[in-house]
């Protein structure tokens, strides 16, 4: 995909302004509430009007004042998850998913719902009202019904905020197939710096109505650690656990950890701050915290008041952060050894 | 026989009037609705309130200016005698048209509520999904508007059965063209017939209390499945 976009909206009390170009496929707008991301989302969508400026998908026009264009919504090719599922109330689940696909071209049809329905696991609920469906079920329906439309372009509203957490880690690989599965390109609106490092690879970044940045989604996270409350969140790829008397064994890579949290998956993702991470310069002759990982610190990075080391422990990479009088006295250098200690209660096992 | 010829041919004349009015009313009050329901007009006050004067204007006013309106050197007058359809005054469609204006607002009010209360969202799914506006309106807003096209259909059609004012003001009182129901009672009355105009009362009545008997019990039931 590549999008153009150099647009002005102005609202009482509020101004957006957007110019950026950019090809990707797994793109994120991020910023907190009323940084302008919905703004901008019912403009590339043809709900808002800007007030001057030009929108380009992948060369069409979809609006330019100075060519006077403004392409209709349904004409646009560019479907939607919301928020809320926004399902039709009086359709079944069946009727819903296939409202895009009979009003999509023909030979543009190139997602068939058998396919869809064995990707996102739909099968048994293709003839079921949409009130009889979980949060979970109608966000995965209302995924489907907008794949199926055939899109060129998928915008996906902080579909996950509605959800709770355990909800939101199992509809995640869902939302990630759009891309993988399905070839659709996608721009995915969140709040969330994991969903943004779940989710994209490259992310507009917004704040105030104004784009503040365009960088990828890891280098966002680290920008953001020092100004976030719970700092970087690594996320860490584990094996299946095993009892280890009062903790559980997980393989991470060549190394193993120690967590007070069980997972009876085959694969886990662990959540862990970069704050709960402490450093030694020198294997600490006795310490409480039963994981303890002799790192390599690959590079530093400044964040605001504090100092990011990014540490490859074992050929896994770790993210953690300390003070600058923490730097100096450890003698932290890129290539110099730590040793990083970590409670096996700091890791959060995500659910999915 | 308890009713007599002429209180069933002025049935008739009312059913088929508040059918026709119905209808009529059906086709043009929807895209008055939808358009009051949507717009951003600055009209949109003064539309609505037009709409909603039969509700507060008697009958004996309004039937008094289209009566004016449709007469030989009305504008309505006028054009339906050059479009050679004659003086619509005292005739069935003239009754029916005078109708449909009196009964205006009891169609439009309820189908403007249902329809704002659908709101943007449903509409604006559609149109990612590629559906046109006309296209979602069929295919989303209808269907979603079931509960408020039933409810403005029972009102409209109950309304015109019970118009007496205006109805004369307009029918004037011809046995078979204009004389309806409520109409027939007056006649009944005036004549001293209170048996007869028990019956046709009674029938009235019992008409309009089991309509809205239906309207409530279906609300009702409607309301307990969503």
């Amino acid at each position: 995909m590549h999008l153009t976009l150099n647009v002005q909206k102005n609202f009482p009390g509020f101004h957006l302004a957007a110019d950026v170009s950019l090809s990707g496929d797994r793109v994120g707008v991020f910023g907190p509430s009323g940084s302008g991301k919905s703004t901008l989302v019912g403009m590339l969508a043809g709900f808002l009007k800007p007030d001057a400026g030009e929108i380009l998908l992948n060369g069409d026009t979809l609006f330019s004042t100075s060519r006077k264009i403004n392409v209709r919504p349904d004409q646009r090719r560019i479907a939607m998850v919301f928020q809320q599922h926004s399902l039709f109330p009086h359709m079944n689940v069946r009727n819903n998913l296939l409202y895009g696909y009979r009003r999509c071209q023909v030979d543009q049809r190139s997602i068939h719902l058998d396919t869809l329905v064995a990707v996102l696991q739909l099968d048994d609920l293709l003839e079921r009202d949409i009130t009889t469906l979980s949060g979970g079920q109608q966000q995965r329906v209302s995924l489907g019904r907008a794949i199926l439309a055939n899109p060129r372009l998928l915008l996906m509203d902080e579909p996950l905020s509605a959800l709770d957490d355990t909800l939101r880690f199992q509809i995640i690989p869902y939302l990630k197939s759009v891309s993988s599965e399905f070839g659709i390109p996608y721009l995915f609106i969140s709040h969330s710096l994991v969903e943004m490092r779940l989710m994209t690879d490259t992310v507009l970044a917004f704040d105030k109505g104004a784009m503040v940045g365009q960088t990828t989604s890891e280098q966002l996270a680290r920008d953001r650690m020092g100004s976030s409350q719970v700092g970087y969140i690594n996320l860490l790829n584990l094996g299946r656990a095993s009892d280890n008397g009062s903790l559980y064994a997980y393989p991470w890579g060549a190394a193993r950890l120690l967590l007070s949290a069980a997972s009876d998956r085959d694969h886990s993702m662990a959540e862990l701050s970069s704050k709960d991470i402490i450093l030694f310069k020198q294997h600490p002759e006795a310490i409480s915290a039963r994981n303890l990982l002799q790192c390599t610190v690959r590079s530093l990075f400044n964040t605001g008041r504090r100092i990011g080391v990014e540490l490859d422990c074992a050929g896994n990479t770790l993210i953690s952060e300390v003070v600058q009088d923490a730097v100096n006295e450890l003698g932290i250098i890129p290539g110099s050894t730590v040793f990083a200690a970590v409670k096996a209660s700091a890791f959060r096992i995500l659910p999915g | 026989m308890i009713l007599t010829e002429s209180d069933l041919q002025a049935i008739w004349l009312t059913v088929r009037l508040a059918t026709v009015v119905t209808v009529i009313l059906l086709l043009v009050g929807t895209p008055v609705a939808w358009w009051l329901a949507r717009s951003r007009s600055r009209l949109k006050g003064m539309i609505g309130a037009v709409v909603a004067l039969p509700l507060v204007l008697p009958p004996s006013v309004l039937g008094f200016y289209l009566l004016l309106a449709m007469g030989p050197n009305g504008p309505v007058g006028h054009l339906t005698r050059a479009l050679g359809l004659g003086n619509l005054p005292f005739t069935f469609w003239g009754l029916a048209l005078a109708s449909v204006f009196y009964s205006l607002p009891f169609m439009v009010q309820p189908l403007q509520n249902v329809f704002e209360s659908i709101g943007d969202r449903p509409l604006e799914v559609a149109a990612t999904l590629g559906a046109s506006r006309l296209d979602a309106f069929f295919s989303v807003v209808l269907p979603l508007s079931r509960r408020g096209f039933m409810t403005a259909s029972i009102l409209t059609f109950a309304h015109t059965v019970g118009e007496f004012g205006v109805v004369l003001m307009i029918g004037g009182n011809i046995p078979g063209v204009t004389r309806v129901a409520s109409v027939q009672i007056y006649d009944h009355v005036e004549a001293l017939e209170y048996a007869s105009a028990h019956r046709m009362a009674a029938i009235m009545l019992l008409f309009s209390f089991l309509t809205l008997l239906a309207l409530y019990a279906w609300r009702a039931d409607n309301g307990k499945r969503s």
